[in-house]
């Protein structure tokens, strides 16, 4: 891969390509591919995309791993979305991989604040172990849990947690109780916001 | 703030955010004004940001300026507000640039200006005119303006040492500005903006359409210049005299301007559409613009109008951009027209809301009249710009003709912030909406900083680019902020003398497309950018957070008539 190549570019290109052969292989049979593999390759910025890591909570999860791809909507005129209050609007994109959907339930994906004080549902993923939807919050939660149905209306998960990631931005963590310019009591303050 | 008023700010801290605000507010008096090592004065901290060990009398290497040191301000004439100058074709304009007497937040100073204006005269022109601007310098600086966004004859540009000699002092330089494009443009020196800009020296240039419905209905029209200044209790903080200051983040101000002003207010009638002209003339700072609640529609940029109207709920404008905005104040009332953006504090590692108030705009119960502000609701097609930029996207899916990557690199910065930055890496957002590491910032000169716009195929950075096009190509430039650097930073990027379109960011499609000459990338994006060559001449790509510029991020490219 070129050093700094957006991975996901990379990622769409050799997608294509491969995508190319099957389609020659299979039109040599009357047969079509399944569609849309490639739209979910977001080219958003690697920088923000983060990971998701399982819980092993559940049977068949233990090598399985996830990502969020982050962007900015291009619905904004601007080169970043912004929220009422100045946080970045982000569209999030999921994928799972290394596993298969579960026999029972469903996959939902959530976000939610660090503090776990707000809790948003994002949707179900579908057969494809995807799914996307929107965040405005600067810090943020992804959490995957198997949930008994799909219930649009739910608030809260009730399943168990079976993938969960921090956004890039809950890295940054106050410096002033582990960090090189340690000043202060690390009990002063907690991580916030 | 008093010590007491500190400490109990700090105590409540600990518990809640908003008192971090009120020392945002009051960070001009932060840790106190003291003079320094050569003539500094600590540079204005938010009083709750700890100080940098080791650091606590350190001074920028390079010395302080400040303009007219040791006169006294009342020996100047007062600086009076912008003033409307409408140019026919070949008019000639005036334009003397003279030490004027400000007094901005309580501080009278010394400052620049144009023609003894703040902002600088407001040109008014129509599309397709030339009008003829004789400047005579009258500072002790060397000076040139550049007609920021219009596609001129190159000669014109106001670039020293590529399309001209700077004006020295006593002299004068005759410019013809023809102006093709209808829109909101603007003139600023191109030596030091860093100083010249910040002291005064920016104004519009307001390019009027023959189309008497070139833009929507509105009741009336307003020109919003955004600015801001670094003072503490004694004015203006000094600039560095051979090379800027601030040169890592730019110079942020603690004191938000509209117009020149500290304190700038309209009156609306209730249903009145305003058209508001925005330009961002602050060195560093990237403005999210709200307009408290009421109905904002975004209708044109640097150099059209977007394909099609749009809503929206704020307006992100970087330095040397510029909107233009509809807005329906639908309520009677106060409304708040405000900077409101999510800031940073990397001692605390976290988010904190800011809110910043621009003007105030008392709203009466009078109604304004019914047809305009009904027709508002309207989102128009500017189906000339849609045609137009449709005879561009046979190129749109063309491969990318060059590729540049901004970075920088530092040398002999103190220990003590290489190790802080160092230690602070595992986040960068992808725009810096504040100064959140003053007193680091302050120390960095563009003596120890490099800003790098490198070309990705030759490894040529800065000037050592040679970019070579003919009249008539379209050129596809990927521009991307690698995050892999010692301090990524959103860079708004202007490429004098031609428009282009930003075609995507980040592989994600825009929508709504509109010519520009400034655009901002964020830290770890990827910009793609379709520019049209129509233009002769050699002309500047650069950065334009004025201290980057000065640290380097800049590069020249040759457009040659095309072979007969």
């Amino acid at each position: 891969m070129p050093k700094d190549e957006p991975a996901c570019r990379w990622e769409t290109a050799r997608l294509r390509s491969f995508m190319l052969h099957i389609v020659t292989f299979l039109s040599l049979f009357g047969a079509s591919p399944a569609s849309g593999s490639d739209a979910w390759c977001s080219d958003g910025p690697p920088y923000y995309a983060f990971e998701l890591y399982t819980t092993r909570n559940i049977p068949g999860t233990g090598l399985a791993r996830g990502t969020v791809d982050v962007s900015a909507s291009g619905a904004s005129p601007f080169a970043v979305d912004l929220g009422p209050d100045g946080s970045y609007v982000y569209d999030l994109r999921i994928a799972l991989e290394r596993m298969k959907p579960p026999r029972q339930g469903r996959l939902v994906a959530w976000v939610t604040t660090p503090e776990i004080d707000q809790v948003a549902r994002m949707g179900v993923l579908d057969e494809n172990l995807r799914s996307s939807g929107t965040v405005s919050w600067n810090k943020f939660i992804v959490v995957i849990t198997l949930e008994p149905d799909d219930d649009p209306s739910s608030e809260m998960w009730t399943g168990p947690i079976v993938f969960r990631g921090m956004s890039r931005s809950g890295m940054m963590h106050t410096m002033v109780g582990h960090g090189a310019l340690q000043q202060e009591n690390c009990a002063a303050y907690g991580y916030g916001n | 703030m008093n010590g007491w008023q500190v400490l109990l700010c700090a105590s409540i801290l600990m518990v809640t955010s908003p008192c971090g605000l009120l020392a945002q507010h009051d960070m001009h008096e932060g840790h106190g004004t003291m003079t320094m090592e050569g003539g500094w004065r600590m540079v204005p901290m938010d009083p709750n940001m700890p100080m940098l060990p080791g650091l606590e009398d350190a001074v920028p290497v390079v010395g302080p300026f400040v303009p007219g040191m040791g006169m006294d301000p009342a020996m100047l004439p007062e600086a009076r507000p912008s003033e409307v100058v409408a140019l026919a074709d070949m008019d000639t304009l005036d334009v003397s640039v003279s030490m004027v007497r400000r007094t901005i937040a309580g501080h009278e100073m010394v400052m620049f200006g144009y023609n003894g204006q703040y902002p600088g005269p407001l040109i008014q022109a129509e599309k397709d005119a030339t009008v003829v601007v004789r400047v005579t310098n009258d500072i002790q600086m060397p000076t040139t303006i550049h007609w920021h966004g219009v596609r001129l004859d190159n000669r014109f540009d106001g670039v020293p040492g590529v399309t001209q000699e700077a004006i020295e002092r006593g002299e004068s330089f005759t410019y013809e500005v023809h102006v093709p494009d209808a829109g909101m443009y603007w003139y600023h020196p191109h030596v030091r903006e860093d100083v010249q800009q910040d002291l005064g020296l920016f104004g519009n240039l307001l390019v009027t359409s023959p189309d008497p419905e070139y833009y929507g209905p509105a009741h009336r029209e307003e020109v919003f210049v955004l600015d801001d200044m670094l003072i503490d209790d004694q004015g203006a903080l000094p600039w560095g005299d051979r090379a800027p200051t601030h040169a890592l983040m730019g110079r942020f101000g603690n004191v938000m301007m509209v117009n020149g002003e500290t304190d700038y207010r309209l009156s609306a009638k209730r249903g009145e559409v305003v058209r508001f002209y925005l330009t961002n003339v602050a060195n560093s700072r990237t403005f999210n613009v709200t307009f408290g609640g009421a109905k904002v529609k975004i209708v044109a940029s640097d150099v059209s109008r977007f394909e099609r109207e749009q809503w929206v709920g704020s307006v992100v404008i970087a330095p040397a951009e510029r909107y233009v905005v509809d807005v329906r104040f639908d309520e009677p009332g106060d409304v708040v027209i405000a900077n409101t953006i999510q800031a940073i504090n990397h001692f605390r590692g976290e988010f904190y809301p800011h809110v910043d108030t621009l003007s105030l705009v008392t709203v009466t119960e009078e109604l304004a009249s019914e047809s305009i502000t009904s027709a508002f609701d309207t989102l128009r097609e500017h189906e000339e710009v849609v045609a137009d930029i449709e005879s561009f996207r046979p190129w749109f899916g063309k491969a990318v003709d060059y590729e540049l990557e901004t970075t920088v690199r530092v040398q002999d910065l103190p220990q003590s912030i290489v190790l802080s930055m160092e230690a602070d890496t595992l986040y960068v957002p992808p725009m810096e909406w504040n100064d959140a590491m003053p007193m680091m910032n302050w120390l960095s000169t563009a003596e120890q900083v490099t800003w790098i716009l490198r070309d990705r195929a030759t490894g040529a950075e800065n000037d050592e680019i040679d970019w070579r096009f003919e009249v008539g190509d379209v050129v596809k430039v990927r521009v991307y902020n690698t995050p892999d650097s010692f301090h990524p930073m959103n860079h708004p990027i202007h490429v004098h003398g031609q428009r282009f379109l930003v075609l995507s960011m980040d592989g994600v499609e825009n929508e709504n497309l509109v010519w520009k000459d400034t655009a901002i990338v964020p830290v770890g994006s990827t910009m793609e950018m379709l520019i049209e060559m129509s233009n002769p001449g050699e002309w500047m790509v650069h950065c334009h957070i004025a201290e980057h510029l000065h640290a380097g991020m800049m590069f020249s490219f040759t457009v040659e008539e095309p072979a007969p």
